[in-house]
């Protein structure tokens, strides 16, 4: 029997899955079984759009179509939680598998505890995930540094430290990531900050690392974390769908070792990123004097999910009118996000006059959550 | 249940941002950002956000409409395309060659302006055919091809990265083009000096490093002696003066008048000389402005002076360098190419050359194409009920858009019959014989040229409302009902495909090469060309290869206060509304931030006035007024009021002055006088 904890190489039982899919096509191999036997509706996860620079989620319902999904897109940083509350109604009249990484599950999280979402009809699967890049930029580094045209990659990857290309003509090409981030270029800054590089919130994390010997490159890590997601991976097993052994022990050392060294680098910016003082006040009052209410970073935050948000109403004026805004508008964005931003970086991503948002709700929540924290400390005393 | 992202353009400025619109069951329901588009990377406006937000609006116009007895009935297409085409023939044969006009708006497609062109000119054998880039770039097109020989930005937004220095004049691009504005702010904390002058201390000026307020309408003395002490300084390029360019005595002779222009200008000589210094020192400056230089009388002269300034000291045809008018309208760029103005075929081919009359004759099947330089846009409004008797218009609303309303009101009444194309109704479709309702950005397919020469596609997400459809389908209709020849065109990619095959800069240019987000730049001559991201490189693109000085004395504006208007009014826009506000005004998001106009007044005057913060005020100038809010402000020079047009009830155009730049046409939108008292 399957438990919460439990790990696995897996693979698709299906032949064509196996060689179509990445890493032997467990993942997709899962959300075939989940659709052909109707255990979800639909499907939502990332498809390529016009190349591997362009991630687009896409709802699938046609299990013939769910090759079309894509593997990891390392330079299309797209979450799904996001479309989940504001297209798809937060699942809550339909069943529905979703694809995504860490920050991506701890987002449904959030959205679960305020019932955006139903749980209940979500089966989570997560991807590991090492970092995402700017998809413009990214070409513009490889042209630089790889020397090779962005149109010719077909695939990128994270491994030992280094972001690795693959060519059209089957040439690898890599760098360190600390060189590529030291000169500018690189992981987005909440990507480089990120913690949550194995999603334990989702019901399966599947991922590459600690895939070693034989099966390297040919089988996926699954690391149970739910009892529904033990059920599944029992249930997609036993229905044929998918083949799993026990990983090498070597293999979950390194497992093991990846995420540390990591979380380790995700320390190390968020020392680099995070202000503190004085110095922190001035910085951000000098960002948000560019600030054009655009609304882009609230309309694209998984934790926004307030249908009436007191921001945007007129009367009464939360925040005082006028452009730039009043730079209360991000402390009470900040105040009302409370310990629940998970640093995906969508808000920066969107910002057109480039404030670094995505650090500021990161402080900002990292400082909420140690303030419940010493709440709930001394709370517990008395 | 079906969700789909369609990758398309954004249906409001210049700038030509890349969005997704997401479809759920056949209606839009939101945007999502691109953050493939190498143009603004996933990033977007107020505007661009919620530009999916008006599409379904009940006030959409669903039939054609004919108006009997002064009310609007419904009518089929047939019964509409039938009255069309027999008024038009009708009154064209009785009237004259130049008897019917048409009026093209850069909202729409390059197919939907290059169609309306050809109809105009095969149709009816007239050049009397303009777009509003006459209302907001004219002069660019005029001035920048007497410096350079060719009337677009030199060089691309993205380009402001490489600068060291970015003078901007008349450009309040972090409202009007805010993502053109986040590459100069990219640029600006990369190290480089960004000098921002403008009357209001706008909210692009607030983030420059040289701020310089001058009077309204006084660039000409600015940028003379700013040129005065380039060369008192010796900061001129000589080697680029002498190897790309003529007319340089001329230019030196004239700014020799120009070292002190405080008087004049407001700005301090010490400043000028800083400013000059600055820019002239730099390794690589470039030139941004708007419509804050082209809409006056002195338009093309304004244009020009940033030519001068440019060549001077070498800053044209590299990388960091150039002179970029930021376009306001998504196609406007596009709606020039496309031969929608009087004198030129598409791609700036003159119509009084004979050799180019004889080649769209002979690619188009037709005889007697004229020569002559046509009525534009305003001189139309002018001429109606004279020489025009009907007019068509695509997609504008002049009604709110032209100089002086009560004009425009009073010769549109005097055709014999008008025709208009649009998506809503609006302040002009109500003075229309036939209203053809349209498809509107997301309901089509097309191509959209940004301000940078970018040619992009627009994708179409979702049907139509009711019977309307794409203008260039609508186009089609009337073509065939009026027995035309060469408009066969069962796609809009066959129009695009016809408009190429005329028109070198496009030849190379297919739909097929436009799927990848770069798309192209024009020029772009063949299949096998990446396209031309910076004009002028080698040599500029005049007949002979050299860049021309002008030497330009300062002119005052065609109306100066005095007792009785005692105010400079400036006109615009601002961030969170596009223009006559049929499309912006429908958006709940930007209705909410901001639900009617206002007008901007110095602390000094109000206090005079007794004009408290959201006071009712009246506008009066010779040709009409108007009532809007007060808004007081630190950011205003006293006696300069700044007013946007976007409202129709405290509409500026009441009060703007149709007196016009001789060289291009433009009205002076920006500059008139007023009186401004407590309503």
């Amino acid at each position: 029997m399957v438990k919460v904890g439990d790990m696995f190489y897996a693979q698709a039982a299906d032949i064509s899955i196996q060689q179509k899919g990445e890493c032997g096509g467990a993942v997709t191999a899962t959300l075939k079984y989940l659709l052909e036997n109707k255990l979800v509706d639909g499907v939502l996860a990332m498809k390529r759009g016009v190349d591997i620079y362009d991630g687009v989620p896409t709802l699938v319902t046609d299990p013939a179509r769910i090759t079309e999904l894509s593997g990891s897109l390392h330079c299309a940083p797209v979450i799904q939680s996001n479309v989940l509350f504001k297209y798809l109604n937060g699942a809550q009249d339909m069943k529905l598998a979703v694809v995504g990484v860490g920050c991506d599950s701890l987002a449904m999280q959030v959205q679960i505890r305020k019932e955006e979402l139903n749980a209940d009809n979500l089966v989570r699967i997560g991807l590991n995930c090492g970092g995402t890049f700017p998809p413009v930029q990214a070409q513009e580094m490889i042209q630089k540094f790889y020397e090779t045209d962005p149109m010719d990659v077909v695939k990128g990857e994270i491994a030992k430290g280094n972001f690795i290309i693959e060519t059209k003509d089957h040439e690898h090409k890599e760098f360190k990531i600390d060189d590529l981030e030291e000169q500018g270029y690189g992981r987005r800054a909440s990507c480089r900050r990120c913690e949550e590089k194995i999603p334990r919130t989702m019901d399966l994390a599947f991922g590459n690392w600690g895939v070693i010997g034989p099966d390297a490159g040919k089988a996926t890590f699954v690391e149970v974390c739910s009892a529904a997601g033990a059920q599944l991976l029992e249930d997609a097993v036993h229905a044929g769908a998918l083949t799993t052994k026990d990983p090498l022990p070597k293999g979950i050392e390194i497992r093991a070792n990846v995420e540390k060294a990591m979380l380790k680098l995700g320390a190390k910016w968020q020392a680099h990123d995070f202000l503190s003082g004085e110095e922190r006040d001035e910085f951000w009052l000098e960002q948000f004097a560019k600030c054009i209410k655009c609304g882009g970073c609230w309309k694209a935050c998984p934790i926004c999910t307030c249908d009436d948000c007191k921001l945007e109403s007129c009367e009464p004026r939360w925040v005082e009118s006028g452009i730039p805004p009043s730079p209360k508008l991000q402390y009470t964005r900040a105040a009302h996000m409370d310990a629940d931003c998970v640093d995906c970086g969508q808000c920066e991503d969107a910002c057109p006059v480039e404030i670094p948002l995505s650090s500021f709700f990161h402080q900002s929540t990292k400082n909420t959550a140690k303030l419940l924290a010493r709440f709930d400390e001394i709370t517990a005393t008395r | 249940m079906e969700i789909k992202y369609v990758p398309t353009t954004c249906p409001y400025c210049g700038v030509g941002c890349g969005l997704n619109l997401v479809v759920k069951d056949g209606e839009l329901v939101g945007v999502e950002p691109w953050k493939r588009s190498p143009i603004n990377e996933g990033k977007l406006c107020p505007k661009g956000l919620s530009c999916w937000e008006f599409v379904h609006d009940e006030d959409r116009l669903t039939t054609p409409l004919i108006q009997k007895d002064g009310e609007f009935v419904k009518a089929t297409w047939d019964e509409a395309l039938d009255l069309v085409a027999s008024r038009l023939k009708t009154i064209h044969e009785a009237n004259g060659q130049n008897s019917v006009a048409f009026q093209v708006s850069c909202r729409t497609t390059n197919e939907e302006c290059y169609e309306m062109q050809k109809l105009a000119r095969v149709g009816f054998k007239t050049n009397y055919v303009d777009n509003c880039a006459r209302i907001c770039h004219g002069p660019s097109v005029a001035g920048l091809s007497l410096s350079f020989g060719s009337g677009a930005a030199t060089n691309g937004f993205a380009d402001a990265l490489n600068a060291d220095c970015i003078f901007m004049i008349g450009s309040n691009a972090l409202e009007a083009h805010p993502l053109a504005a986040r590459r100069i702010i990219q640029a600006k904390e990369k190290g480089a000096h960004l000098i921002v002058c403008d009357p209001r201390y706008s909210m692009t000026a607030k983030q420059a490093d040289t701020y310089v307020r001058y009077k309204p309408s006084s660039q000409i003395a600015l940028l003379n002696s700013m040129m005065y002490w380039i060369i008192a300084q010796d900061l001129h390029d000589k080697e680029f003066i002498a190897n790309r360019t003529k007319g340089f005595e001329d230019l030196k002779a004239t700014v020799q008048k120009y070292a002190d222009v405080k008087a004049r200008t407001g700005v301090p000589t010490e400043l000028v000389k800083e400013v000059a210094r600055k820019y002239a020192a730099a390794k690589n400056a470039v030139i941004i402005y708007c419509l804050g230089i082209t809409e006056q009388t002195t338009g093309t002269d304004n244009v020009m002076s940033l030519g001068n300034l440019a060549m001077l000291t070498g800053n044209i045809g590299r990388l960091g360098v150039g002179v970029n008018p930021l376009r306001g309208q998504n196609n406007v760029q596009g709606a020039c190419d496309m031969g929608a103005y009087p004198n030129m075929y598409s791609g700036y081919q003159k119509c009084e050359v004979p050799e180019n009359r004889e080649k769209m004759e002979n690619a188009w099947g037709v005889e007697g194409l004229p020569g002559e330089y046509g009525l534009t846009l305003t001189e139309q409004i002018d001429a109606c009920g004279d020489e025009i008797k009907a007019i068509v218009i695509m997609g504008e609303n002049p009604m709110m858009s032209f100089p002086d309303s009560n004009h425009v009101r009073r010769q549109l009444e005097k055709l014999d019959f008008l025709v208009t194309l649009d998506i809503f109704p609006t302040e002009t479709t109500k003075l229309a014989d036939v209203i053809l309702p349209g498809a509107c950005f997301a309901e089509k397919d097309g191509t959209f040229t940004s301000g940078e020469r970018r040619v992009q596609r627009i994708r179409k997400a979702v049907d139509p409302p009711g019977e309307a459809k794409a203008d260039w389908e609508i186009l089609t209709d009337l073509a065939h009902k009026l027995g035309l020849e060469g408009f066969e065109f069962t796609s809009v990619e066959d129009v695009f495909d016809d408009m190429r095959k005329v028109t070198p800069s496009y030849a190379g240019i297919s739909y097929g090469r436009l799927e990848r987000p770069e798309a192209l730049i024009w020029p772009c001559p063949t299949e096998e060309h990446p396209g031309t991201p910076i004009l002028h490189k080698e040599k500029f693109a005049s007949p002979d290869g050299l860049g021309a000085f002008y030497g330009i004395e300062d002119r005052l504006p065609a109306e100066l206060p005095d007792a009785e208007y005692p105010f400079e009014l400036m006109t615009g826009r601002i961030l969170f509304h596009y223009h006559s506000g049929t499309m912006t005004r429908r958006s709940p998001t930007l209705d909410h931030e901001v639900p009617t106009g206002y007008i901007e007044i110095s602390v000094e005057d109000a206090k005079e006035l007794g004009i408290q913060q959201g006071d009712r005020v009246k506008l009066r100038s010779r040709r009409g007024e108007a009532e809007t809010l007060g808004r007081v402000t630190s950011d205003m020079p006293k006696g300069v009021l700044y007013m946007s047009f976007h409202f129709s009830e405290g509409p500026a155009n009441v009060l703007t002055n149709t007196a016009l730049d001789p060289m291009s046409k433009m009205p002076e939108l920006k500059y008139c006088a007023v009186a401004l008292e407590k309503a």
